[in-house]
């Protein structure tokens, strides 16, 4: 599986095949298998992006639940959380909510309605583009939201 | 109807113009330039036709243009686990809500992380009474599965509802996380918020003017939920104990009491939602009139819905939703012969089906059908003479139909 998560562009796809050709041809097949399947998922993987705050890779599922659905606020180091996303429909907001979240794309557009209709919560500010997104994250202080890579 | 009338006109272009405002639409909300604050709002305008009685306003013959519900909000967090929330809305739905502009909620809310897992919280203000699923935000139609909510439950045109939507004081509330499981708890204790049709209801429509006092209300939820909500479960009790004092000498003093729990169940999977939820409402009713004895009454409410996402901005509802005003005369025929009104006075049986199309993004249609046995929850403001025993049966009608469409933009 760490092949489908590498595997970012063509090139480097046809490199490791190459380098794949001096195995066995059994473990040959079934890796490229094995890539093939994986890339016909996505060629890519969707990611937290916290910007300049670097990595956020070390974030639980359930702590990027904690973020993603307004419950938690603030960074462990007291800054406040801002958080961005694309609009419910986009493709990439979709894979993010199923993929890295676990849920629906519709449980988090709930439960951010109810939050703010009924004043108990903020919900994460809107953009229109991935590029939007990674440049919010950048340039606020505590912002995080999510890239392809 | 009454967009023939002057106000019903300047209702229409008001909301129309507002609707206007919007086709130049900020970004999904406004940011205030300071920490995190922003401004957000919505506009709503309905649509209600009925085959008989009348719903929101005149809904007979050409319908009724009176359901306009329209907000404006404002959130910060002055620091980062400090939340600051206020919104006010202006509401009309005919003789049902005449409230016009309200303070909806504001509230401060500050949330205490105990552990990773664990978490407490208080907030005070205006608070929204935690009830149900939908009752916190349910004047934003964002936040409902159609136009209308279940009526047996989440009443909008008894007097009741003024109450059941906010109160002022505060409200504790936890929440602990064991990995795809969450339970949470909340209680609120506050000040009743009462309008002359809820001091009606609250004294059982026999007490004439009056205040009401007395001990704070009391709402606990509890809730657990699995997976951000594929399945939620919550118990709701709220508790009312009130004196009555008549406004004229003429009238008695009195006291109600009022318990009611509420279970909730709910479903989410990809394309479907189920969801059912069942209250009963217990009431203690003495005084009121002279020599007045103890009145116990129970009434039963509860619905089952189904969801289906067809298509990405697309949602269909289905949805069966029944109200006994007393749960051991479902029929109606006890209290029928005890008070002279017809049977469907006491019940009301309603069959939905409804669409709702988000048919560009921050804007939504949503359009249902209800094939409708029963007349318990009609205003009696909209249906004057309903409590009638001597003109009821000439101004209603226990079997109707009734449509309504409602948009809606936000930002």
């Amino acid at each position: 599986m760490h092949l489908r998560s590498t595997a970012g562009d063509r090139l480097g796809a046809v490199n490791r095949g190459r380098r794949l050709g001096s195995l066995p041809f059994g473990v040959c097949a079934a890796v490229l298998t094995l890539w093939c399947v994986g890339a016909g998922a996505a060629d890519t993987r969707v990611v937290p992006y916290a910007g300049s705050r670097g990595s956020v890779t070390s974030l639980t599922r359930t702590e990027l639940r904690d973020i993603f659905f307004a419950r938690q606020t603030k960074w462990p180091n007291g800054d406040p959380i801002r958080v961005f996303v694309l609009p419910d429909r986009h493709p990439l907001h979709v894979r993010f909510s199923k993929e890295v979240l676990g849920v629906y794309p519709y449980q988090l557009r709930s439960t951010w309605d109810r939050i703010l209709y009924s004043g108990t919560g903020i919900p994460p500010t809107v953009v229109n583009t991935p590029q939007e997104v990674r440049k919010r994250a950048d340039d606020t202080p505590g912002g995080i939201g999510y890239a392809e890579e | 109807m009454l967009s023939t009338t002057p106000r019903g006109i300047a209702r229409v272009l008001g909301t129309v113009t507002g609707l206007l405002i919007g086709l130049a639409p900020p970004a999904h909300a406004i940011d205030l330039g300071f920490r995190d604050f922003q401004m957000h709002g919505f506009a709503s305008q309905g649509y209600t036709y009925t085959s008989a009685n009348d719903f929101f306003g005149n809904s007979q013959g050409a319908g009724s243009l009176e359901f306009t519900e329209l907000g404006l909000n404002v959130l910060g967090h002055p620091l980062p686990n400090l939340l600051f929330a206020v919104q006010g809305l202006y509401r009309d739905t005919g003789g049902s809500d005449e409230n016009d502009f309200r303070l909806d909620y504001a509230n401060l809310d500050l949330s205490l992380p105990v552990s990773d897992d664990l978490t407490f919280g208080v907030r005070g203000g205006r608070v929204k009474n935690p009830f149900g699923f939908y009752n916190e935000a349910r004047d934003a139609i964002w936040t409902r599965p159609g136009v209308l909510l279940p009526q047996s439950i989440y009443f909008d045109s008894l007097g009741l509802r003024t109450s059941e939507l906010a109160s002022d004081g505060g409200l504790l509330y936890g929440r602990y996380r064991f990995g795809d499981h969450a339970f949470t708890t909340e209680l609120t204790i506050s000040e009743l918020i009462t309008d002359p049709t809820t001091v009606d209801f609250i004294t059982g429509f026999v007490a004439g003017p009056g205040t009401l006092s007395g001990r704070p209300l009391l709402v606990g939820r509890a809730g657990y939920e699995w997976q951000e909500g594929r399945f939620r479960l919550l118990f709701t009790a709220v508790d009312v104990d009130q004196d009555f004092e008549p406004s004229s000498p003429q009238g008695s003093p009195g006291n109600a009491k009022i318990f009611a729990p509420l279970v909730s169940a709910q479903v989410n999977l990809e394309d479907w939602s189920f969801t059912g939820e069942y209250l009963r409402l217990d009431s203690d009713r003495s005084g009121f009139t002279p020599g007045g004895v103890l009145l116990e009454n129970t009434s039963e409410s509860y619905y089952l819905q189904a969801q289906y996402r067809f298509a990405p901005r697309w949602s269909a509802l289905a949805r069966y939703d029944a109200l006994f005003a007393n749960s051991d005369d479902h029929d109606g025929s006890a209290m029928a012969r005890a008070t002279g009104l017809p049977r469907h006075r006491f019940y009301a049986k309603d069959l939905t089906f409804g669409l709702r199309w988000e048919f560009l993004d921050d804007w939504l249609v949503a359009a249902e059908y209800h094939n409708v046995d029963g007349t318990a929850w009609l205003s009696p403001i909209d249906n004057p003479g309903i409590n009638d025993p001597a003109r009821v049966r000439e101004v209603s009608d226990g079997h109707w139909d009734l449509f309504t469409i409602m948009f809606s933009y936000r930002f």
